[in-house]
């Protein structure tokens, strides 16, 4: 039986959801809500207690880093293959891969929870608040949270991330140019992470991320939403985040 | 035949040599300083991801036309293409874990580790050389944050607060490593692999850059797993492809820490 917790099919959530959904996996899901710290509470600390989602158990192994979790359930499952035959398309695809998680998304993020996140709890009280911060186990994710509750992401910190963002889609768009799919000839895991990092770009960061300045990725994005896993793993989505994604429906 | 672009055997450029000896697989070994640059002129292997590389200076394997970079995923793709050296473990789960030590290495072991390096090591030896040439040079590496790297390395922005945070960022990853080889007998689970490599070419330094934190007393697990490293037949041929009596003192400006704290 294979467990996963998870938030919206959004970001490192939305990784294995989609990998399972591509891979035709049965899963039993476990939405935690994160603006609620549901993965900060102690029933969800004894499956991982860093407090990160997403998680996964399969057969009692757990698995919380949703990266090489996606290799994983390439490697176990039977299915359609989602990383390529080809071994230098494998080596791009990892390295793709680390590009957004470790470049790319932070930079998004950091934009996110400054506009979204961060006000979306903002109005609590605030001795609940820092209450729910000293839940947090990650001394990294405390201050992440701490910043984006109390607005304390400094000017330069954002103008840092909407530099890296513009640099970032700038990068893409020119590899989507040769590359029908970033590992190459091959839809892969690569592609599902991207399309989780990338798939509100059209609305988040609109004179960036359009079908004149980039459309390339545009193509990508909306190929990507009109596969079927993708059709059935957004629809899992509780909020107005998940919902962005209809952007990519192509107008008649 | 792979060629395998390398400087001297430590910490990112470490792990391939390591890797090809391992598997015993015939390379071609194109050896390079980075700290002359030459990795940045028209003439060297080039690739999108190699000018994007997080490691900013690393090794290049360069397979056909292909330049791959990324030391991890260098790592990877040997054992693929080497898969009777059963560099990869054969469970799925332990390939996981394996993975993940790989991600928690590159973004919270080396960072620190490269830091602590170039402000003993790099720091002086560019304080050593002309600095307006120095600073012209710097000034045209592309992109931004691979010169800035750079630059915060000549501006010696080390000082003991800077240093004393750096020592307290690799508490968590040294505490990881102690712990998981407390578990097991390698990284990924009983058996050698790709995982043991990489962490031996990160914490390999530390024993000089960070003696308080890792040593018998402190972490005895890490200090018996280095012992064992350093005896395999691959890691003491991979130490004959130095050119310098002191390959442990090599450092490049490495990847950034996180930025979210």
């Amino acid at each position: 039986m294979l467990t996963l917790y998870h938030w919206e099919p959004n970001a490192n959530s939305g990784k294995p959801m989609l990998a399972l959904a591509e891979k035709g996996v049965e899963y039993q899901s476990h939405y935690l809500d994160l603006l609620n710290f549901d993965q900060h509470k102690p029933e969800y600390l004894r499956i991982n207690p860093d407090g990160t989602i997403p998680a996964m158990v399969h057969d009692e192994k757990i698995l919380t880093e949703s990266t090489p979790m996606m290799e994983y359930v390439d490697e176990t499952f039977e299915g359609p293959p989602l990383r390529p035959g080809d071994p230098k398309e494998r080596w791009r695809m990892r390295w793709w891969m680390r590009f957004f998680d470790a470049y790319f998304a932070p930079s998004l993020s950091m934009i996110g929870w400054s506009v979204f996140v961060g006000p979306a709890v903002r109005n609590r009280d605030r001795a609940q608040l820092e209450a729910a911060i000293g839940r947090i186990p990650l001394e990294s994710r405390r201050i992440a949270w701490r910043k984006a509750m109390f607005n304390e992401f400094s000017e330069s910190e954002l103008t840092e991330s909407r530099r890296r963002v513009a640099f970032a889609t700038g990068v893409l768009e020119q590899h989507l140019t040769t590359h029908p799919w970033v590992a190459g000839n091959t839809f892969s895991l690569a592609d599902i992470n991207g399309f989780n990092l990338g798939y509100a770009l059209p609305l988040s960061q609109p004179e960036r991320c359009n079908d004149e300045k980039t459309p390339h990725i545009m193509e990508w994005l909306r190929k990507i939403y009109e596969r079927p896993a993708t059709q059935a793993t957004w629809k899992k989505g509780r909020t107005p985040m998940a919902q962005r994604v209809t952007v990519l429906q192509r107008k008649a | 035949m792979i060629e395998l672009y390398h400087w001297e055997p430590n910490i990112y450029f470490f792990k391939p040599l390591i890797a090809l000896k391992e598997v015993r697989a015939p390379f071609t070994s194109r050896y390079f300083d980075p700290t002359s640059f030459e990795q940045c002129s028209a003439s060297f292997p080039q690739s999108t991801e190699s000018a994007l590389n997080l490691e900013r200076e690393g090794p290049l394997l360069v397979d056909g036309v292909t330049v791959l970079s990324g030391s991890f995923f260098i790592l990877e793709y040997i054992a693929e293409a080497f898969p009777a050296a059963s560099l990869y473990p054969a469970d799925p789960y332990e390939r996981y874990r394996a993975r993940s030590w790989g991600q928690l290495i590159a973004l919270q072991l080396a960072p620190a580790v490269c830091a602590l390096g170039c402000a003993r090591y790099l720091a002086p030896a560019l304080a050593a050389r002309d600095a307006q040439q120095l600073k012209a040079r710097i000034a045209r590496i592309e992109p931004l944050e691979r010169r800035a790297a750079w630059t915060a390395v000549l501006d010696g922005s080390y000082d003991e607060k800077t240093l004393a945070a750096v020592r307290e960022r690799l508490q968590m990853p040294i505490k990881r490593l102690e712990d998981a080889l407390g578990k097991s007998a390698w990284l990924a689970g009983a058996q050698y692999s790709l995982a043991d490599i990489d962490a031996f070419a990160m914490l390999s330094p530390l024993t000089e850059l960070a003696p308080q934190l890792v040593n018998a007393a402190m972490t005895p697990r890490i200090t018996r797993f280095l012992e064992r490293m350093r005896e395999r037949p691959a890691v003491q041929q991979a130490l004959t492809l130095a050119r310098t009596s002191q390959p442990q003192q090599a450092f490049v400006p490495g990847a950034e820490p996180s930025r979210w704290g």
